[in-house]
């Protein structure tokens, strides 16, 4: 209990000394280093949805590469990103689920604002949300409140997309996904989505 | 701006509320059923498509082949024609089409998935009433995991229809061998495909005299092959198509669908459903009334298994019909046929 108390007061001194800190993190910075973006996600034929998220930049690198004899520099970015989105099937109404997921994303932009990403997302989580479900034990049979499940899904993205240098509206994309879902009835489905885009930076001007 | 957002915010809440209240609805019209439910047991979600009209309360369960295949995939011309005089239920079964759930290789057996079915039951009975009245159709592999629901509780249905059923798949690697050589040999005699029913008798030289699973697999594959020759040949009036049906493209995503069934089918496989399961010594126990439909065509599912099967069940009223122009799937060959047969044995046990 003593112990307790102690490592209480450790932990409030380095809390208010961290919040301190916080204190002097320019929030413009924050924003100017942070992308929104929302767009379609889904298979087309059977998922349909949408997906909200946010890209902060971790890191930026300029690479210069003779090719052709011409000097050739393109940008590197590492960029922590997350994502939130839902999908549903229209037809069957069985195939309803949401998505989260964390990551980071390395992005390559060349002279003409072309993009080419990988996004790698190892916290991943999906939820599916089920119809009218009854669940039977024995002889008894009682009505699901929120039904659906949840599994871990991590994914992987790779990417196009166009740079908006200076616009609020950033940028586009289009990213194929896997992302499998751990434990699907006796094993791992493998899912495949697409998602198309824009981004936003709000610090810019235009 | 002030009067813009409030009233935006109003319809907004309306909106909303007439949403939620429709989601959660309960409302349904017995003789017009278009509903969606899950069951949920012992670990599976597994999705029952309520169709058609059940204004008398009585219900057609359907179990689909495969293992593996769709609930959905009976739809079509037969099926619609039913569904106008009674409800019908598809069925995804545990590991099939849109199931969902959490569970180990080692928990799939075709006792638990019998036990799903009696689940689905007992659902419908919450759902639809107590006096609701039930009939069991298995097509194909439907027919082994509908003999095995009745073998534990035959007392909810009122009648069982198994479609080109395998309710002895260990003896099916016997009979194809023996159908595989009449049906090439009459074949070749009447010159047809000659070079194809020539691979089918090589084929059947080749596979190994005791039952295992690679030559089974080699030797249902060629069943297929032979039905899409006997089609062309004008003996089928059109093939069964698999995991098919007029309204599965959109409702299952293909890729699912595919990984499903190849999961559930590898492990029903791996436990020797077709080198071990065998219920014609059990099928006196079984009592209900019974029909037993084949295609004179079939190569998937001989014609003698259901013959065999016709002889050793224990109803007293049961009768086979034999479709002269139907291979596996004679609800989509003789579609017309199918269904009044269908119909008429439901009218006579309901």
């Amino acid at each position: 209990m003593k112990n307790m108390k102690k490592y209480t007061l450790i932990f409030l001194l380095i809390s208010a000394l961290q919040l301190k800190g916080q204190d002097k993190i320019d929030a413009s910075t924050f924003l100017a280093k942070t992308e929104f973006k929302i767009g379609y996600s889904g298979t087309i034929l059977w998922s349909n949805g949408f997906l909200v998220g946010a890209e902060y930049l971790l890191k930026e690198l300029d690479k210069t590469k003779e090719r052709r004899g011409a000097k050739r520099t393109n940008t590197h970015q590492f960029l922590f990103n997350g994502n939130l989105s839902f999908m549903t099937n229209f037809s069957s109404k069985t195939d309803t689920g949401g998505y989260a997921n964390f990551g980071l994303t390395w992005r390559r932009t060349n002279k003409k604002g072309k993009q080419f990403s990988i996004d790698l997302n190892p916290l991943g989580y999906y939820r599916s949300f089920l119809p009218e479900t009854y669940k039977v034990n024995g002889d008894r049979v009682d009505k699901v409140f929120l039904p659906g499940r949840g599994y871990y899904s991590p994914s992987i993205s790779v990417g196009i997309g166009k740079r908006r240098k200076g616009k609020v509206r950033s940028g586009s994309y289009v990213n194929i996904t896997y992302s499998p879902r751990f434990n699907y009835n006796a094993g791992t489905l493998p899912t495949f989505s697409i998602q198309y885009g824009f981004r936003f930076n709000f610090k810019n001007k235009k | 701006m002030k009067q813009f957002n409030t009233i935006f915010l109003k319809i907004a809440f309306v909106s909303i509320t007439i949403c939620l209240a429709s989601a959660c609805s309960n409302d349904f019209e017995l003789d017009n059923l278009d509903e969606t439910l899950y069951v949920r047991h012992k670990n599976a979600d597994m999705p029952a498509y309520i169709r058609g009209n059940s204004s008398e309360k009585v219900f057609l369960i359907t179990l689909h082949g495969g293992p593996g295949g769709t609930g959905l995939g009976f739809t079509g011309k037969a099926f619609d024609a039913i569904e106008n005089q009674f409800g019908l239920v598809y069925f995804d079964q545990r590991g099939s089409g849109n199931s969902q759930g959490h569970y180990s290789e080692d928990d799939v057996s075709i006792d638990l998935m019998a036990e799903d079915v009696l689940a689905l039951v007992k659902v419908l009975q919450r759902k639809f009433g107590s006096d609701s009245r039930f009939f069991l159709l298995g097509g194909s592999w439907g027919g082994t995991l509908g003999t095995a629901t009745l073998l534990k509780n035959q007392s909810f249905f009122k009648g069982w229809i198994e479609v080109a059923g395998a309710n002895n798949p260990a003896g099916l690697y016997d009979w194809y061998i023996e159908t595989f050589t009449t049906t090439a040999n009459n074949q070749i005699a009447l010159g047809n495909s000659v070079d194809f029913w020539e691979s089918v008798l090589e084929l059947v030289a080749q596979v190994g005299a005791v039952n295992n699973l690679d030559d089974f697999l080699d030797l249902n594959g060629k069943a297929f092959e032979a039905e899409e020759k006997l089609f062309e040949d004008g003996f089928i009036d059109a093939v069964e198509n698999g995991i098919g049906g007029n309204e599965t493209f959109f409702t299952y995503n293909f890729l699912t669908r595919g990984w499903n069934n190849s999961q559930i089918a590898s492990i029903l496989d791996n436990q020797g459903l077709f080198q071990t399961t065998d219920f014609t010594s059990q099928l006196s126990e079984i009592r209900i009334p019974s029909l037993f439909i084949s295609g004179r065509y079939d190569m998937v599912v001989p014609m003698v298994s259901a013959q065999t099967a016709f002889d050793a069940i224990g109803s007293t009223s049961k009768e086979l019909e034999v479709f002269e122009r139907s291979g596996h799937g004679p609800m989509f060959s003789e579609p017309e046929l199918f269904a009044e047969k269908v119909i008429e044995f439901m009218n006579a046990h309901k």
